[in-house]
């Protein structure tokens, strides 16, 4: 997982947006990135993206309370195994991802959130985990799950539902986030950095054969088989506590030839 | 799912001999050679994959009901919640070909779908193949992508 420093590194390189505000008005800033593993046309692959909040003064960023990641065109879900199982909302919440089945599993990813009481450094959450939830409308739901315990208490607990997308993108990841209490009765955190993943990168499921349990890697959703002029798109939408709105986009770039 | 094994007769002034064709067994609809009539149809196809490219399944299997046969399905996946398919069912002594379109709905292992089915054309006894809005409904096992598929309706032969 990587750490504070390159994940600075990694997100000086990114395409920034800025959301239009009023004169003198605080503005929220947002930056995306995303990456395929493998990147290869057509091949089933591990979606990675995490995105960087901020205000146009470097603060923390009021509370986060929705955020539609939008992806590219072509995303190929027709063979991947991924999300075999569900995982219950409740159950994640009462016994943590120990409770879920590990066919449910996603990915994973870390967070960096900010309390408003904060030294402005951020408090890193180190792991987070993504599983497969109910889906009442038929959709993949992603349900996002860290447990932050000092020094800040942070119980990061959403879920994502991913649609159907039009035009240059195919699908989206849209996400509703709760308001996250810094300690209990407490002011809520912010979130500034999120990095995860959605592949069967480091995951391991189980099917029985024979009778005996045998362990495999599922197949991630499949990179299209073509890639658009200038990369494939991600753009992502993010919407604050306080009715602001900050947008990012990026690319992927297009991988070489094989020869 | 238990396999439906039923012939369901169409009675009608028009295809009243087809139709007495059809309710003996060994009177099949070849039995009335060319001649057209209707046909209820009540199908259930088992099927696994056999080769995949882009966003389409390719899946064989046995179907069982009123036309029994080998049955080929090309599953197009066509957005996150949305699938169209041809469907080629060979039962004895000609072919049935069929388009669907049904909504994709995938949780956990199982994704269904649900739609409608027009049946184009046919060759063999059942040249006259013709139907619409028939029911397509189905399951796809999404650990081995294997499809049963149950299509249900009225139709021409």
């Amino acid at each position: 997982m990587p750490g504070r420093l390159a994940i600075s590194v990694l997100c000086a390189a990114l395409v920034v947006a800025v959301a239009p505000a009023g004169a003198g008005a605080v503005t929220e800033r947002a930056s995306l990135q995303a990456s395929f593993s493998p990147d290869r046309l057509g091949t089933p692959t591990t979606i990675g993206f995490g995105f960087h909040l901020a205000t146009s003064e470097g603060a923390a960023p009021p509370p986060l309370t929705s955020m539609d990641l939008r992806m590219p065109a072509g995303m190929n879900y027709t063979t991947t195994t991924l999300g075999l199982a569900i995982c219950q909302p409740a159950v994640l919440l009462a016994h943590g991802l120990a409770g879920c089945p590990p066919n449910s599993r996603l990915g994973y990813g870390s967070a960096v959130v900010e309390v408003p009481f904060g030294t402005g450094d951020g408090h890193e959450i180190p792991e987070i985990q993504a599983v497969s939830g109910p889906s009442p409308n038929g959709n993949l739901v992603v349900l996002f799950y860290a447990n932050g315990e000092t020094p800040v208490y942070a119980q990061l607990d959403f879920s994502g539902e991913v649609l159907p997308d039009s035009g240059a993108f195919g699908s989206q990841l849209s996400t509703s986030v709760p308001l996250v209490p810094s300690v209990p009765g407490g002011p809520d955190v912010s979130i500034v950095n999120v990095q995860a993943t959605i592949g069967p990168s480091h995951l391991t499921y189980y099917k029985h054969v024979h009778g005996r349990l045998v362990p495999f890697h599922p197949r991630g959703v499949a990179v299209p088989e073509r890639c658009p002029r200038g990369g494939f798109p991600f753009a992502a939408e993010f919407t604050f506590q306080d009715g602001t709105s900050a947008s990012a986009q990026t690319t992927v770039p297009c991988p070489p030839h094989r020869r | 799912m238990p396999l439906i094994r039923r012939r369901v007769c169409v009675l009608s002034a028009v295809s009243a001999l087809v139709a007495v064709a059809l309710a003996c067994p060994a009177s099949s609809p070849a039995a009335t050679g060319r001649a057209s009539g209707g046909l209820s149809l009540s199908d259930t196809g088992r099927l696994h994959l056999t080769s995949h490219h882009s966003f389409t399944l390719n899946e064989a299997g046995s179907a069982s009901g009123t036309l029994s046969g080998t049955i080929y399905i090309h599953l197009n996946v066509v957005s996150t919640n949305r699938v169209t398919a041809e469907v080629n069912l060979y039962p004895r002594g000609g072919s049935v070909t069929g388009y669907a379109s049904a909504s994709y709905r995938s949780s956990g292992g199982v994704a269904t779908f649900t739609g409608t089915m027009s049946v184009t054309r046919g060759t063999g006894r059942y040249e006259h193949a013709h139907g619409s809005g028939l029911s397509f409904t189905g399951t796809i096992e999404r650990v081995n992508d294997a499809i049963t598929v149950h299509v249900s309706g009225g139709m021409t032969t």
